[in-house]
C-alpha cells in the first residue's frame, strides 16, 4: 500500500490519472481505514479546491473536505443550512467528527449517513471533476448506486463541493436522528425536512428519511400532504401516519421491532418538518 | 454508630496520616507504558488458538486432526482424547479442557493447537475436521427446568447446577396478616464486564514441568491450586506471574481457565512458551458473562408500611457450564433481604443449565439485579400506600446494630442517612416539572468469610529495605480500582511516612503472600487490614533494631526515629546496621489479619462478612412520552463505606460504578438468536460513552467501622448495586408505568406508556 498526499487538484487529478483506477481517494479515513485490505490512496484532504465553507453567486458553497466538526460549528451553516449543522454534529462520535468529512459521509454511501440526509433535505448538488479533468454536477441523492455504494468513483473522480441554496425568508430546516446511544451507535431512524412558505402557506417541501433504503428517501406522500397547506395541529397526526404508511422498514434483534420503527419513523418526519415549518415562520417574521 | 463526619466532592482533606497516592502504576498507564497481558512476548513464543464448536448441543463423532499436523509451522494440535482432560470446576466440577464427545454450546473448545505465528495456527485450525451430530438444545432457563427439558450434564439431573429453598420467620402466617401484597416479575440479562484488556496469557515451562503462566488475575493463588490440580502439577510446579491488569470488575477473578489450561497444555507439550488471547468478539461469545436472571418477587406491607414479608422465586440462566455461578446466584438472591428490617423470607433459587454461553462472576455478583427488582417493588407498595417512597424506606432500613433476617451483623450502618442525603442532593423535596424521581438502597458484603472459612483473612509483609524506604508485599490484587495506593498510604499512615516511600510487591505467587484475592470487596477491608499489621510489626522490629543500635531506648513518631537522649537515628542506618549484623537479613514485618469465624450454619444463617457497606442513589431523568426516549439527567451517590482512605481513587470508584450500573441499567445486556450471541461485539453490546454519561455527584458519609483499617469499608461492588433501582424508579415516575425488564430501552419505556401497542 502507498500513501500519497496530494498537494493540489491539479497533482491529485494526476495521480488518479496515472494509476489508472488502482487508487482510492482519501479525505480524513474514518470509514476508509475500516477496510481491509487498503488499496494505495492519495489523500486530497489538503486540496484547497475541496476546502472552505463560501457563498458562491447566491448559494452556499460547502467543500467536500470539511469535517463534521467544522460544519456543525459554522456560523453560516447554523443560521441558514440548520440541518446540515445539527447533522455534522451528530455524526458517529467527537473523534469521527474531528478527521471525518462531509463528502467522505457521502461518498461510504451508508444509508443512514446523518449529513447526506440533511443533504439531500436541503436539496444539495454535488460538484465532481474526474481524472480527464472534466466536472459534472448531481443531485445527492442520484449519488446513491445501492447499499454502501455510490456513483461517485474513488479512484478516478474527486468530489469537490456541495452547493445548498441558503434558507433565506420563509426558508427552514431541521434534522431529527433517533439512536439507543449518544455516540457511535447508528440510527434507529434518521430524518430530516426543508420548507419554503410563502404567507404562511408550504409551497416547497422536501422530507427526507433513513435508513428505509439504500439511499436517503424522500417521502413523496407526505410531501404532496403538506404541499399547499397551511401548517397547523390538524396536520402533524397525518404527516405521522403518512410518513410511515410510505416507507418499508425492518425490526432487527440487535436494534428494534419492525413496528417501533414505523412509530419512530412517522415521529421523526413530524418532528423535523414541525421544526423546519417554525423556522421557516420565525424567518417570515424577521 | 455515631456518623463522624461528611466528606464533599472536592475533599482531599479530613483523613489522618500523610497525602494520597495514584498508586504505582499510573503514570505508566496513562502514558502507555503498562505492560498488559496482550503486549507480552517471550523468546520463542508460540500462538494457541482454539477450534469451537459451531453448534448449540452436539455429539462429537470423529475429530480429525492430521490435516493440522502437515501445516508448516504447527507445533502441538490437542483434543480431548490427547490429554488426560481431568473435570474442574469452581463449585461444581462441570467442565473439562477440552469437549470430549459432547459440546454444549456455541463457542465449546473442541481442539487446540500452537504453531509459530498466528495466521498458521488459524490455517492448522481451517485444517482440523470434527463431524458432529447435532441434539436438540435448551435456551431458556425455565424451559430448560421443565419435565421433558433436553438434559445437559448427567451428573446435574433436570439441568439444575445449583438450588436453594430458603426460609425464614413464618412468611405464610405474614402474607395472610398483611395489609397489603405488591408482587411483579422482572427480567434482567446477561452482562459481561466489557474490561478494556481482553484475557490474555503465555504459559511457559522448563524440563522439569515447572510451569509459569502470565497472565493478569484477580485471584491468582486459587487459580494456580485449579490449574495444579486440573493438570495434575504438584502445587510447587505452578507460578502465577501477572502483567498489569486491563480492568477486571469481578470477569477476571478466574478469568478464563480454559484459556490458561490450554495455553499451559501446550507449553507443557512443546517445550515452548505459548501465547493465547481472546478476540472482544469472544469475549463476548465464548467469555465469561454474568448469569441472567428472571425474578418473580411478592412483599407484604402493613397499612403504615412496615415490611412483613418477602417471597422470591429466581431462576438464573447458568449457560453450558457453571464457574461461580452457583455463588452469584446465591448473592443475588439473598443479599439484598439485609438491606431493609424484613422479618418473613422465602427465597427458591434455581440455576438452569442452558446451551448458552458460560457464566461466571460480574462485579456486585448479582445484587444489582437484585436491586432493580425489589427497589422496583417498594416504589410499587409506596405508590399504593400513598406513602413517600423516601420515607417508606427510611421506616424499614436496616440500622447499626441490627442482625438481619439471614443473620448479618450490622455493626456500622449509615443507610438512614445515605438515604436522606441523596435525596437532598437530587431534589426530592423541591422537584422540576416533566422531571421523574427515583431513588434506592444498596447493601454489600465488605471482605467475604465464606469464601473459604478456614482461610478467611490475609496476610501481608512490610520489609524494610537499605535505603530506608519501605516495600510491601501483598497478594491481593489492583486492577484499577486503587488498591495499591490504598495499601502504600496504610502502611505510610502506620510508619508516619510518605505514601511514595512504600512500594508495593505483588502479582506474584512464588514470592507474594498468598490470598483469596480481589473479590467481595475484600481488598482494602481485610488486605488492607494485613498491611496495617505488618507495617505495624515493622515498625516495632525498627524500634527494637534502633535501641540496640543505638544502647538506649528509642521510638519511632512520625517517621522519625528519636533516642530517648534525643538524637535522631536514619531509617537506612538502622536497615543497615541490622543487614550488616544478620548477615543479609532485612527487617521484616508480618501482618496476619484473622477476622473473627463466621457462624454460619446448615441453612445459611449466619455473619458472612467482616463487614457491610451501604448507599442510597438517587436519580432525576426526562422521558420523552412519544417515543420513550430516556435521558438520565443527574444520579446522587451517597455511600457509607467507612472511613474513606484515599478521596481519589474513592471518587473514581464512584463514577466509574455509576456509569457501568447506567450500563447495566439502560444500554447493555446479552442478545441471543437461539444460542448465538447476537451482539458480540462492541458496536452492538452497548456500554455507555462519554456522551451519554449523566451529572453525578457524590458523598460520603464516613462511619467509624470497628472492623476496617483505620474504619475503612468496601466501595467498589456497592457502587453499582444502588443504580439500576434507582433509575426504574425515576422512569416509573416520569412515564407513569413501569418497565420490569432490562435494560431500559427506549422502546420498551414508550410501549410501558402506550401500554404495549406502537401507535402509527
Amino acid at each position: 500500500m502507498s500513501y500519497m498526499v496530494a498537494a493540489s487538484l491539479e497533482q491529485a487529478l494526476k495521480i488518479l490519472h496515472e494509476k489508472g483506477g488502482n487508487v482510492q481517494v482519501i479525505a480524513g479515513g474514518t470509514d476508509l481505514y475500516l477496510k481491509k485490505p487498503l488499496p494505495d490512496l492519495v489523500d486530497v484532504s489538503s486540496v484547497p479546491e475541496i476546502l472552505g465553507i463560501c457563498r458562491d453567486e447566491g448559494m452556499l458553497s460547502i467543500g467536500a473536505g470539511v469535517t463534521h466538526t467544522e460544519a456543525a460549528a459554522s456560523a453560516v451553516i447554523q443560521s441558514e443550512a440548520e440541518a446540515l449543522a445539527e447533522a455534522c454534529r451528530r455524526v458517529g462520535s467527537p473523534q469521527v467528527r474531528n478527521m471525518g468529512t462531509i463528502g467522505g459521509n457521502l461518498v461510504n454511501a451508508a444509508p443512514a449517513a446523518d449529513a447526506a440526509v440533511a443533504l439531500v433535505a436541503l436539496g444539495a448538488k454535488a460538484l465532481l471533476v474526474n481524472h480527464a479533468g472534466s466536472s459534472r454536477e448531481a443531485f445527492v441523492e442520484d449519488l446513491y448506486a445501492g447499499y454502501n455504494c455510490s456513483y461517485v468513483d474513488g479512484s478516478s473522480e474527486i468530489l469537490l463541493r456541495f452547493l445548498v441554496e441558503p434558507c433565506g425568508q420563509g426558508m427552514g430546516s431541521a434534522f431529527m436522528r433517533f439512536a439507543p446511544r449518544e455516540a457511535l451507535s447508528l440510527p434507529l431512524v434518521n430524518s430530516a425536512a426543508f420548507v419554503r412558505l410563502r404567507e404562511n402557506i408550504i409551497e416547497e417541501v422536501r422530507v427526507v428519511i433513513a435508513p428505509v433504503k439504500p439511499a436517503p428517501t424522500r417521502l413523496v406522500e407526505t410531501e404532496k400532504l403538506v404541499l399547499g397547506c397551511k401548517p397547523g395541529e390538524d396536520i402533524w397526526r397525518k404527516v405521522e401516519y403518512t410518513a410511515a404508511s410510505e416507507v418499508e422498514v425492518r425490526g432487527s434483534l440487535l436494534r428494534c421491532s419492525e413496528e417501533y420503527r414505523y412509530h419512530l419513523v412517522g415521529v421523526l418526519a413530524r418532528r423535523a418538518l414541525k421544526k423546519a415549518v417554525e423556522r421557516a415562520l420565525n424567518r417570515q417574521r424577521r | 454508630m455515631p456518623v463522624t463526619k461528611k466528606t464533599g466532592v472536592n475533599s482531599e482533606t479530613g483523613i489522618p496520616g500523610p497525602a494520597y497516592n495514584q498508586g504505582p502504576d499510573v503514570w505508566d498507564k496513562v502514558t502507555g507504558k503498562a505492560v498488559y497481558g496482550i503486549d507480552l512476548q517471550l523468546p520463542g513464543m508460540l500462538y494457541g488458538k482454539v477450534l469451537r464448536s459451531p453448534h448449540s448441543h452436539a455429539r462429537v463423532i470423529r475429530i480429525d486432526t492430521a490435516g493440522a499436523f502437515a501445516v508448516p509451522g504447527v507445533r502441538a494440535v490437542l483434543t480431548a482424547s490427547a490429554i488426560k482432560n481431568k473435570p474442574y470446576g469452581i463449585v461444581v466440577e462441570d467442565e473439562q479442557p477440552l469437549a470430549g464427545d459432547r459440546v454444549r454450546y456455541i463457542g465449546d473448545e473442541v481442539a487446540a493447537v500452537a504453531a509459530v505465528d498466528e495466521e498458521s495456527a488459524g490455517k492448522a485450525l481451517e485444517a482440523i475436521k470434527v463431524d458432529y451430530e447435532p441434539l436438540p438444545a435448551v435456551y431458556d432457563p425455565a424451559e430448560a427446568l421443565g419435565e421433558d427439558a433436553v438434559q445437559l450434564h448427567e451428573q446435574y439431573s433436570g439441568n439444575i447446577a445449583w438450588e436453594r429453598d430458603l426460609e425464614r420467620g413464618d412468611p405464610e402466617q405474614a402474607f395472610k396478616e398483611a395489609d397489603l401484597v405488591v408482587e411483579n416479575s422482572f427480567s434482567i440479562p446477561s452482562v459481561h464486564p466489557t474490561y478494556l484488556e481482553p484475557i490474555a496469557c503465555v504459559a511457559s515451562s522448563d524440563y522439569m514441568d515447572n510451569l509459569t503462566i502470565h497472565t493478569a488475575l484477580q485471584s491468582p493463588d486459587v487459580v494456580r491450586e485449579i490449574i495444579s490440580a486440573a493438570l495434575e502439577l504438584p502445587l510447587s510446579k505452578v507460578r502465577i506471574i501477572g502483567p498489569v491488569m486491563g480492568g477486571g470488575f469481578g470477569g477476571r477473578v478466574y478469568g478464563n481457565l480454559k484459556l490458561y489450561l490450554l495455553s499451559s497444555l501446550l507449553s507443557l507439550q512443546t517445550g515452548a512458551p505459548v501465547k493465547m488471547q481472546l478476540s472482544r468478539e469472544e469475549e463476548f461469545s465464548v467469555g465469561r458473562p454474568m448469569i441472567a436472571a428472571q425474578i418473580k418477587m411478592r412483599m407484604a406491607l402493613r397499612k403504615d408500611g412496615t415490611f412483613l414479608a418477602r417471597e422470591a422465586d429466581i431462576i438464573t440462566d447458568n449457560g453450558a457450564y457453571s464457574a461461580q455461578a452457583p455463588w452469584v446466584s446465591k448473592t443475588l438472591s439473598e443479599r439484598n433481604d439485609a438491606l431493609y428490617r424484613i422479618p418473613h423470607i422465602r427465597t427458591r433459587a434455581r440455576l438452569a443449565y442452558t446451551n448458552k454461553v458460560p457464566t461466571a462472576q460480574y462485579r456486585a455478583y448479582g445484587n444489582q439485579a437484585a436491586n432493580f427488582a425489589s427497589e422496583s417493588l417498594i416504589d410499587q407498595a409506596a405508590e399504593k400506600l400513598q406513602i413517600d417512597p423516601l420515607q417508606l424506606r427510611l421506616k424499614n432500613c436496616t440500622r447499626a446494630g441490627d442482625v438481619t433476617g439471614h443473620g448479618l451483623q450490622i455493626k456500622s450502618c449509615a443507610l438512614a442517612e445515605c438515604l436522606e442525603e441523596a435525596a437532598t442532593r437530587i431534589g426530592w423535596h423541591n422537584r422540576k416539572k416533566n422531571r421523574g424521581y427515583g431513588i434506592s438502597a444498596g447493601i454489600h458484603a465488605s471482605g467475604s468469610l465464606v469464601l473459604n472459612q478456614d482461610f478467611r483473612g490475609a496476610s501481608a509483609r512490610a520489609v524494610l529495605e537499605l535505603d530506608g524506604k519501605v516495600t510491601v508485599f501483598t497478594g491481593e490484587q489492583d486492577y484499577g480500582q486503587g488498591t495499591y495506593g490504598a495499601f502504600s498510604h496504610i502502611a505510610a499512615m502506620v510508619l508516619g511516612l510518605d505514601a511514595r516511600q512504600v512500594r508495593i510487591y505483588c502479582r506474584d505467587t512464588l514470592v507474594t503472600p498468598h490470598s483469596q484475592g480481589a473479590l467481595a470487596n475484600r481488598q482494602t477491608t481485610i488486605g488492607g487490614r494485613a498491611v496495617q499489621l505488618a507495617a505495624e510489626d515493622l515498625k516495632k522490629l525498627i524500634e527494637e533494631a534502633a535501641s540496640e543500635m543505638a544502647g538506649q531506648p528509642v521510638k519511632m513518631q512520625e517517621g522519625r526515629l528519636e533516642t530517648a537522649s534525643n538524637r535522631d537515628l536514619k531509617l537506612e542506618e538502622v536497615a543497615r546496621y541490622y543487614h550488616y549484623r544478620t548477615s543479609g537479613l532485612t527487617l521484616n514485618g508480618e501482618g496476619r489479619y484473622v477476622p473473627p469465624p463466621s457462624a454460619y450454619d446448615e441453612t445459611g444463617y449466619g455473619n458472612i462478612s467482616v463487614t457491610y457497606s451501604f448507599a442510597a442513589h438517587a436519580a432525576e431523568v426526562e422521558v420523552d412520552r412519544n417515543t420513550g426516549a430516556l435521558t438520565v439527567h443527574r444520579i446522587a451517590a451517597v455511600h457509607d463505606s467507612g472511613r474513606i482512605v484515599n478521596p481519589h481513587a474513592a471518587r473514581g470508584q464512584v463514577f466509574g460504578g455509576m456509569t457501568q450500573g447506567l450500563g447495566f441499567c439502560c444500554y447493555e445486556g446479552y442478545l441471543f438468536d437461539k444460542g448465538r450471541v447476537a451482539n458480540a461485539s462492541l458496536a452492538d453490546y452497548r456500554v455507555p460513552t462519554a456522551m451519554d454519561v449523566p451529572g453525578m455527584e457524590y458523598s460520603f458519609v464516613e462511619t467509624e467501622d470497628p472492623e476496617g483499617p483505620f474504619g475503612a469499608k468496601g466501595l467498589g461492588e456497592v457502587v453499582q448495586v444502588p443504580v439500576p433501582g434507582a433509575i426504574a424508579n425515576a422512569v416509573a415516575d416520569a412515564a407513569g408505568s413501569r418497565v420490569t425488564e432490562l435494560p431500559l430501552t427506549a422502546e420498551r419505556i414508550y410501549r410501558a406508556i402506550s401500554g404495549g401497542e406502537c401507535e402509527r
